[in-house]
């Protein structure tokens, strides 16, 4: 049974073409038809064009929690006096399909150590996304990004991080090789493609050993929690800081560890589902009460609240995880430029000198 | 179709229109066509079935948006009928409504939605004749269209259309 | 030249700011890009940029935290503002709809020879390994670690730069730097995309839209950072009551979505591209606006922002217009 497989760059479509008759298939693409466009992860078909060159757009977490998910549908259904009677019928999480995703990077597969932690370890398991974590491989590539945007040593993670990843892609120069990291990756690589030759393998390997050698970032993230709480009420640094916000949902929508949700009931007529829908807390309905009352009224409470959860929420609650995988993109898609790592990167300069 | 009050879905009649599943939305004015199509009715004139009158106070209620989420959820047609210029009960609310229709009508193609799918109109309250004719007319101008193909994608389906934009 | 004309804006500044309440300018943050700025320090006022990185428009901050955080007081102090061009028309129609005063701002303005768009560089470099940026002679200079691009500033121009008739501020207390001459002067050059599109059978159309909007994840970036789009907080596409748009995230909800904004800017937009700039997905939705505002300018002969008495033609009526 082949572990390692070399795939020559212009064998990748039939490949993939083949790997896609095996299993769900999804792949970094081209959203548009621009070379340089917005790119993200799409079920492939042939013909696709694969964005294996750049970190993508969006991340990937929307094959584990996708943007809307039907959780239950009801139903009214009139009784003969007239008045309305309410049945409610409840959808059980759909069977989730065995799914590789071919292509992701080691930061978006180390995003879902943080979301595991929320969704799947406990005390509350979400069935609808354990169903799907379970039936998802990730083949990842080792990261040769060099982008002044990326952070991901500075996190935990690394080029070359394989954490939650089955199967590992180095890109040589000619092709790809690929190699199954766990046991129930081996029957993917079966009858796709030759073993390879010695020296690619040695590339490969030196590859390996350079990308996990490689720091990414330079952004100290250790004790931001007490370093947080000193500055969370000093709102002339928060003001300084992110002034500039739009408070638009960029930023989490391309975040991958960030998954606020809304439940809403969406009825037509006399039938409705009950949705499950990204929601960002950069929106100021996020946190409206019903009284009226908004305990984050303004920008700066809500970006302070995305800091707050990254950098001290979720380490103070997880044994010091942080809640950011490090990939850059909230500072690359951000309107106005506004960069994570000076706002965290600040919490510690001088806390308590204002 | 647009309404998501489960009260207002009263079961369509069965006529040879509704067989056909064409939908029109009329938004009439309280003050004139409102009253018109009543007329049209107490006379007895021929109309056909497929309108569905939403009535509004004044033409100058008139958003077009309601005519754009009529649409784009495949509303096959969509009619709005006022009171004639210089004669709205509010002196000026069709002013402002002539304004802002001629230029949803203008903008409407530019998205890839059939502007003929949207018309409006004056109708007195005492001019029921007329309103018989606009009403046929536009009905069956919207038979002629058929069904409204609405914006959605048909499911999986991933277009790419190059937009050629510099 | 462009070192010329920071300095003057540095020193103009430097004189005013004891006058000021604060001072909104840009400062570079990226080689390739600025990020917007509020000084209330002189300390600070070195950090101010101008020049062709400087895409955002800084009018919409006037009218949302941190410039109004409470309502002015009669006696606050003006706000400074640095406007391109563009930015200056969005300033002009703030002052139309009374959301601010003249008074209350001291606009310093900036003849633009048009802005970068760091997508359209990305085509050319890889934007992550970019280590300086600079333009000179309408010639994009761009070094990275190996090699020094240079790059024609009208191939990563903003697309609304193209067909830009308004380079120099309409309204200003101060100019920095010598008036350009516009690039279009005419509706054709000025609407050429939309005529284009417009050229098109109706469902090629449909299919543009549903291909662009299809990428839509409803951030909301485009509204947040629309200087017009003055409801903010109290946007009917998030309010439950009325209820405008579900959570589906089907094309209809987008395209309803779009529609909704654009409607609510017919004949208020200034086209400062502002929406189309800010866009993680890439989608032309200045276009939209762009087909209304060529309505509004073939129907009622109206531009928006460039006359502080106007009225916007959709607040307004005129008995006489029995063809439009």
């Amino acid at each position: 049974m082949a572990v390692k497989i070399f795939i020559a760059a212009d064998r990748l479509d039939s490949v993939l073409e083949k790997l896609s008759t095996k299993i769900d298939l999804w792949i970094p693409a081209l959203l548009k038809d621009d070379k340089s466009g917005p790119t993200g992860f799409v079920q492939y078909t042939p013909g696709i064009t694969p964005a294996f060159d750049r970190q993508t757009t969006m991340p990937l977490k929307k094959l584990l929690l996708p943007q809307e998910e039907t959780l239950l549908r009801f139903k009214y259904q009139k009784d003969p006096e007239g008045s309305l009677k309410t049945t409610i019928a409840l959808d059980d999480p759909k069977e989730a399909r065995p799914t590789l995703v071919f292509g992701a990077r080691s930061c978006d597969v180390r995003a879902l150590v943080t979301l595991d932690r929320v969704f799947a370890n406990g005390p509350y398991v979400d069935p609808y996304y354990v169903q799907r974590r379970k039936n998802t491989l990730f083949a990842t590539l080792v990261c040769g990004q060099t982008d002044s945007k990326c952070f991901c040593s500075s996190v935990g993670g690394g080029p070359a991080d394989m954490e939650g990843s089955h199967l590992r892609i180095v890109r040589l120069e000619d092709g790809y090789l690929v190699e199954a990291l766990s046991k129930d990756a081996q029957p993917l690589l079966a009858d796709l493609a030759e073993a390879p030759d010695k020296s690619r393998d040695q590339l490969a390997a030196k590859l390996v050993k350079e990308a996990s050698k490689r720091q990414v970032g330079d952004l100290d993230t250790k004790d931001c929690a007490p370093a947080f709480r000193n500055r969370f009420q000093q709102n002339d640094y928060w003001a300084s800081m992110v002034s500039q916000c739009l408070s638009c949902g960029v930023c989490t929508y391309v975040c991958p560890t960030c998954y606020c949700f809304s439940i809403t009931d969406e009825t037509r007529n006399l039938e409705g589902e009950r949705l499950r829908s990204w929601d960002s807390c950069m929106f100021y309905h996020y946190t409206l009460e019903a009284s009226g009352h908004n305990p984050r009224p303004t920008k700066l409470e809500r970006y302070r609240n995305r800091v707050g959860h990254k950098f001290s929420y979720i380490p103070e609650r997880y044994e010091g995880l942080l809640g950011c995988c490090g990939c850059g993109r909230c500072i690359r898609s951000c309107p106005v430029n506004i960069d994570i790592r000076q706002v965290v990167g600040n919490l510690k300069e001088n806390s308590n000198e204002q | 179709m647009t309404d998501s009050n489960p009260r207002s879905s009263a079961p369509a009649e069965d006529t040879a229109a509704n067989r056909q599943g064409i939908k029109i939305v009329g938004f009439l004015c309280n003050w004139c066509s409102y009253g018109g199509a009543d007329t049209a009715g107490v006379c007895r004139f021929k109309q056909p079935t497929d309108l569905r009158v939403v009535r509004i106070p004044c033409t100058g209620r008139m958003d077009p948006l309601f005519i754009a989420k009529s649409l784009i959820y495949g509303v096959d047609g969509v009619l709005v009928s006022g009171c004639h210029p210089r004669d709205c009960h509010y002196a000026v609310g069709n002013f402002y409504a002539r304004r802002r229709m001629e230029a949803f009508k203008a903008f409407l193609p530019f998205m890839g939605i059939d502007t003929r799918r949207f018309k409006y109109t004056w109708v007195s309250a005492s001019e029921g004749q007329q309103w018989q004719k606009v009403v046929t007319e536009f009905s069956e101008q919207i038979h002629m269209l058929g069904p409204n193909p609405g914006v959605e994608l048909r499911s999986g389906e991933i277009l790419k259309v190059s937009s050629g934009l510099k | 030249m462009l070192e010329t004309d920071r300095n003057q804006l540095h020193k103009c500044v430097e004189e005013a700011l004891p006058e000021l309440d604060m001072m909104i300018g840009w400062t570079r943050c990226d080689p390739l890009q600025t990020t917007p700025v509020f000084i209330r320090d002189a300390k600070s006022i070195s950090s101010l940029t101008l020049g062709p990185f400087c895409s955002q428009n800084l009018a919409g901050y006037l009218v949302k935290p941190p410039a109004l955080d409470a309502p002015p007081k009669p006696d606050a102090k003006p706000i400074g503002i640095c406007v391109k061009g563009c930015d200056s028309r969005s300033l002009v129609a703030l002052i139309q709809e009374k959301f601010i005063t003249r008074q209350r701002v001291r606009i310093f303005g900036i003849p633009c020879g048009g802005t970068v768009d760091w997508r359209k560089v990305a085509r050319h470099v890889e934007l992550g390994s970019v280590k300086s940026a600079d333009v000179q002679d309408r010639v994009l200079v761009i070094e990275d670690s190996t090699t020094t691009h240079r790059i024609a500033l009208e191939e990563v121009l903003s697309r609304k730069c193209l067909g830009c008739r308004h380079p120099n501020p309409v309204i200003s207390d101060v100019l920095i730097g010598a008036e350009v001459s516009p690039r279009s002067t005419g509706m054709e050059t000025s609407y050429r995309d939309v005529d284009e599109l417009d050229a098109k059978p109706l469902e090629e159309r449909l299919a543009f839209w549903q291909s662009e909007l299809d990428r839509c994840i409803r951030c909301y970036a485009c509204r947040n950072a629309c200087p017009l789009c003055v409801c903010q907080d109290r946007c009917i596409v998030e309010t439950r009551e009325p209820r405008w748009l579900t959570q589906h995230v089907g094309v209809p909800e987008k395209f309803l979505f779009h529609f909704i904004h654009a409607m609510h800017l017919a004949g208020r937009c200034t086209g400062c591209g502002e929406c189309e700039r800010v866009c993680p997905m890439d989608i032309p939705v200045t276009l939209i606006k762009e087909k209304l505002n060529k309505i509004m300018e073939e129907m009622l002969g109206y531009s928006a922002g460039l006359d502080p008495e106007a009225v916007p033609p959709l607040l307004t009526f005129n008995p006489g217009e029995t063809e439009i």
